[in-house]
């Protein structure tokens, strides 16, 4: 049997080339996937190894922030603690973290990359709680030396004995590289570029107390009791809590990743299925005359599957090698946009594994069906008829796609009114599911509705449009495939609009400052000093300096509010600045209460921060910040704050800063005036700040959304490639059981052209519902998602109009581009071929 | 028949006149080397206006190669083939398309109608075919009403015995009053009493209408419903014959094989 069937196989080895790509292509995307995933570096690893002598971790109560971007903001420890327990005989260090950012060679903003945080440690020397390790030259013993970890010196080309300079808080300094140091044998401190520096120099001593207090020789218990009103965990537990935050972060990564690996291995599966009812349904009669010599269905059964198994097996390991090589694409890919996550080069077993059972495992899946079913029909009916339907269709299906769409619809509605995250969730899943099903009656609908303007194109229109009705059931598979990929696209595109809104706000319109300086990197410091507002606000031509000073404080009281949007979760950003200055930079929408009013304590806020907390004019918001509790007076309400991820839902004025206890530079200024950005940018000495156009710096907003979406439409463009490859094996598949037809046609006169135009126009249509039915869903999902996850405070998001003609353009394209080869082939095809074989 | 018989037997008037189809010295070869076939060598016939021919002759004998290069369908290797004045082999595959939509009617053994298409659509599909071209709706209902398939014209071929297929198939042929009729084993798929029936249709299509019509067989009795029998052996016209019988037919064929 087996010799039989590989014979067959070989047979039908052209219509099966395209579901071996089809299975090849859906491996290799989920083992690259699940291979970059499996890759991504344990980060606790280093910090384990690094920290293995830390008994005790100590750092102060939390006082704001924590989720997404916000970075959490807890009081300092006291500098009093460690002496008290280095007093007390226990090994104790305390750690500031303060700003210390790395220039290269050239002079540019070096460190290890933009993302990581650039701190200044102390050398702890010989002391069990340094995490370091020299590995080249010496450690820093004065002043002026310095040492920093492997990676970071890597990327900024520096070599031991250089000078390097460093841009603090205080402005450049200098030092000599004397050594280069591990951390915890990694090559930095995970997400860190870290310069080590002898604990006398000035950074460290002006720190007024510690990040964290590392303590060793000590337990849990007798620290607490040492201690008060701070945080006291163990060590490990301190190691676990960091790298829970870290995979937070990456575990969004990675679920991305998943999805999209699944997404892969669904279309993937519908393709093959696809393929195996269709060319199973032709070969009706040859299974027929089979049965009619005594085959059994089992031995039937086994054929087919076997064959299953065989396409299952050439594509899984055609899929392996192309995974293989996929992950270095994508880590590329990441590489290129910026976006930093540490890997490791070992390659996963798992992934493989599960690339293997995944390949074979959806072919042989997708062809029992259609086969079981194919073994079904009766050898007589198989020889009257030349071919039997296997696709499920009927009103059976109808009965059970309006049924789901019903139950999703009115889930749905639920779902919204409620802004219910897990009604919404099953609704989506309804509704797809329902899509899915239903794709055949869609198929049908857009056939009879588009018949009126196909007709016109004269018989080869009618006989497009008829066939695209009456084979639904078979070819509607291939526009549910690329109903998913295009769904995908246009979820996120949606996203990412909605996000973008939500960072950017009104600045398109309401910032009227010509310029805006602010730190360099996806995660600025505030690195805007008084040295530097003062530069830049005696450059010629710059008439008005607003400097932004923004931090974050936590709610207090029985309202619980949390923002929509990107980092709304935690705190509430808040942004200090001279109001009077920022009246001429930027035009806020003005809903209650005055700007002018805002001074010391008082306060605006903006309109969803007023909604969600019930507070109107005169009203207080009680908050604690790094200085402990304040209560806020509300003098102004605006409709959309200043853009930030989150938006600050505070605007105060700058005597505010002392009373939040906040004591860092600038984050960011706004400048009017008639003045180039280079001239100011050649004003400042600090190679960490860029000055930019108004038009650039609303550009920027959503600079980081665009890198992320673009790595997601890179992966989707994976998912909707399979799904074209379905299209063209539809096409295919198709064709070739009507060259009877075809061939009549051109007998009658159709001329080639008419046949291939009439093909294109059959097979575009039929994309074209998968393409509208995805952008819809994807619409609806969104809408409904966004609305459940914001409990509420996202309206409809809005469509723009070139976008979604883009993606229906782009995936029309891709479908012709998929047709156009098979119907070329066939509108050509000798008409003698077919009628000698009579 | 005797009272066709004055009609049938009107001798051609000039040959360029009447002539609606012929092959000049056509030599048609399949694969090259050794493993060539000549399937038509060499031969030259003319088919007449109104005149309705069978074309006859053992399996492989070349005949419905000799139908294929005749209309266009195949190409010579050698030689000439016309329709009317024009040289099918000068003509590009659009000039072909339209040449079989509108001057050319072509009948097969297995119907090949378009499965998508009702009947009336499919016996429309040729003039449908030119943007140009009206239907004419009275003819139409002549044809459906004289082929007895006026009540089907709704129907999906699926819908149809093979007979109305064929009837089906027969007014696509006829409907652009086309010059000729190229028919290949049009009763082949039918029982003999509905291959009675076509014959006498297509019978009175000559007759009434002065239709011209090609029809490659290797039925005697299809052929005896001819004007004139040409036989084919080899790729060489062998012999023809005017108003053949049954028994003339099977007579011949007997001393061909």
């Amino acid at each position: 049997m087996i010799r039989r069937t590989l014979k067959l196989a070989w047979f039908k080895r052209n219509r099966y080339a395209l579901t071996v790509v089809a299975i090849a292509l859906s491996v290799a995307f989920i083992v690259s996937t699940l291979l970059l995933t499996t890759s991504i570096a344990d980060v606790g690893e280093p910090l384990r190894s690094a920290y293995d002598d830390v008994d005790v971790v100590v750092t102060g109560p939390e006082v704001a922030g924590g989720d997404g971007p916000v970075q959490a903001i807890s009081a300092p420890v006291p500098a009093a603690v460690v002496a008290d327990l280095t007093a007390a005989g226990r090994i104790a260090v305390g750690l500031a973290d303060p700003y210390a950012q790395v220039l290269t060679s050239d002079g540019q903003a070096g460190g290890q990359d933009q993302a990581a945080a650039n701190v200044a440690e102390p050398w702890l020397g010989d002391s069990p709680l340094n995490g370091f390790a020299i590995v080249e030259g010496a450690a820093p013993e004065v002043v002026g030396e310095a040492v920093m970890d492997v990676s970071t010196a890597d990327a900024a080309s520096l070599a031991v004995g250089s000078t390097i300079r460093f841009v603090t808080d205080s402005g450049v300094q200098e030092a000599r590289l004397v050594g280069l140091a591990t951390f915890g044998g990694s090559d930095n401190d995970p997400y860190t570029s870290t310069l080590l520096l002898a604990p006398e120099h000035p950074i460290f001593t002006t720190a007024e107390g510690f990040q964290r207090v590392l303590v060793a020789d000590a337990t849990v218990a007798d620290v607490a009791a040492m201690v008060s009103g701070m945080e006291v965990e163990s060590g490990a537990d301190w190691i676990q809590a960091e790298q829970d935050a870290l995979n937070d972060f990456l575990g969004f990564f990675s679920t991305f990743l998943t999805v999209f690996a699944v997404v892969a291995v669904v279309v993937g599966m519908v393709i093959v299925t696809n393929t195996f009812t269709v060319s199973l349904s032709q070969r009706t009669q040859e299974l027929a005359l089979l049965r009619l010599v005594g085959t059994t269905r089992r031995q039937l059964l086994s054929q087919v599957v076997l064959e299953a198994v065989l396409l299952g097996t050439i594509g899984t390991a055609i899929g392996l090698v192309l995974g293989l090589a996929g992950v270095s694409v994508l880590g590329w890919f990441l590489d290129v946009l910026g976006l930093v996550i540490e890997r490791s080069n070992t390659i996963s077993a798992t992934a493989l594994v599960v690339g293997v059972i995944v390949g074979l495992g959806v072919t042989v899946v997708a062809s029992v069906r259609p086969a079981w079913k194919s073994t079904e029909v009766a050898p007589i009916e198989a020889l009257r008829s030349s071919e039997a339907d296997l696709t499920d269709g009927g009103t059976r299906r109808r009965m059970l796609t309006v049924g789901v769409l019903a139950i999703g619809l009115a889930t749905l509605a639920w779902g919204i009114a409620q802004s219910d995250i897990l009604f919404t969730g099953v609704a989506i899943g309804a509704i797809f599911l329902a899509l899915y099903l239903g794709a055949d009656s869609l198929v049908r609908i857009a056939a009879r509705l588009t018949r009126p303007l196909l007709g016109r194109a004269g018989p080869t229109g009618t006989i497009a449009s008829r066939n695209l009705e009456k084979n639904a059931g078979r070819t509607a598979a291939a526009a549910s495939a690329l109903m998913i990929g295009i769904a995908l696209i246009g979820f996120f595109t949606l996203m990412a609009a909605t996000i973008g809104q939500f960072i950017a706000g009104d600045a398109g319109e309401a910032l009227e400052a010509d310029l805006v300086v602010q730190g360099i990197g996806s995660q600025p410091e505030p690195a805007l000093n008084d040295d530097v507002l003062e530069q830049v606000g005696s450059v010629d031509g710059v008439e008005i300096v607003v400097p932004l000073y923004q931090t974050s404080v936590s709610p207090v009281g029985d309202v619980e509010f949390e923002r929509a949007g990107p980092g709304g979760g935690g705190g509430l950003g808040v942004a200090l600045t001279d109001v009077d200055a920022l009246a001429q930079a930027y035009a806020f929408v003005l809903n209650a209460g005055s700007l002018d009013d805002i001074a010391g304590s008082s306060v605006a806020i903006d309109q969803a921060t007023a909604d969600g907390f019930g507070r109107s004019i005169g009203d207080t918001l009680a908050v604690t910040s790094l200085a402990g509790p304040a209560e806020l007076e509300v003098v102004a309400i605006i409709e959309t704050s200043l853009p930030g991820s989150p938006q600050p839902a505070i605007i105060g004025d700058l005597s505010l800063r002392t009373t939040l206890g906040y004591d860092d530079p600038a984050t960011a200024a706004y400048i009017v005036g008639s003045v180039l950005p280079g001239d100011v940018n050649e004003a400042i000495d600090l190679p960490t700040v860029e000055v930019v156009s108004r038009t650039d710096y609303i550009d920027g907003l959503s600079s980081n959304l665009d890198t992320i979406l673009a790595l997601v439409y890179a992966l989707l463009a994976v998912a909707v490639l399979v799904a074209l490859i379905g299209i063209a094996n539809t096409v295919s598949l198709a064709i070739s059981e009507r060259v009877g037809e075809i061939a009549a046609t051109r007998a009658a006169g159709a001329s080639s052209r008419q046949i291939f135009w009439s093909l294109l126009a059959e097979f575009g249509l039929l994309a074209i519902v998968g393409i509208v039915s995805g952008l819809v869903f994807a619409w609806i999902a969104a809408a409904s998602l966004f609305n459940a996850l914001s409990g509420g405070q996202i309206g409809t998001p809005e469509v723009d109009v070139l976008t979604a003609l883009l993606i229906v353009a782009a995936g029309l394209s891709g479908a012709l581009i998929a047709s156009w080869f098979p119907a070329r082939s066939a509108a050509t095809t000798d008409i003698l071929d077919v009628l000698r074989a009579d | 028949m005797s009272d066709q018989t004055d009609q049938r037997n009107a001798p051609p008037a000039t040959s360029s006149e009447r002539t609606v189809a012929r092959l000049v010295n056509a030599t048609k070869r399949f694969g090259t080397g050794d493993a060539a076939v000549t399937a038509l060598n060499d031969a030259t016939i003319e088919f007449r206006k109104g005149e309705f021919t069978a074309v006859m002759g053992p399996s492989g004998s070349g005949k419905s190669t000799l139908m294929y290069c005749q209309s266009g369908l195949d190409r010579l290797t050698s030689g000439h083939a016309y329709i009317g004045d024009v040289d099918v082999s000068t003509l590009s595959d659009q000039e072909l398309s339209v040449m079989r939509r509108s001057t050319l009617g072509f009948i097969f053994q297995s119907f090949h109608l378009v499965p998508a298409l009702t009947s009336r659509e499919n016996i429309t599909l040729p003039v449908d075919l030119n943007a140009n071209a009206e239907v004419d709706e009275a003819f139409l209902n002549e044809l459906a009403v004289v082929l007895g398939i006026e009540h089907r014209l709704e129907n999906l071929p699926s819908q149809l015995s093979g007979g109305q297929r064929q009837r089906v198939a027969v007014a696509r042929a006829m409907i652009p009053r086309p010059d000729v009729i190229f028919a290949d084993e049009p009763t082949g798929a039918l029982d003999s009493k509905t291959s009675g029936e076509l014959l006498a249709y297509l019978r009175t299509a000559v007759d009434d209408l002065g239709q011209t019509i090609v029809m490659v067989t290797h039925d005697a009795v299809a052929a005896s419903h001819c004007d004139r029998v040409v036989y084919v052996q080899d790729g060489v016209l062998v012999d023809e014959g005017r108003n053949p019988t049954v028994d003339d037919v099977l007579g011949k064929i007997r001393e061909l094989s």
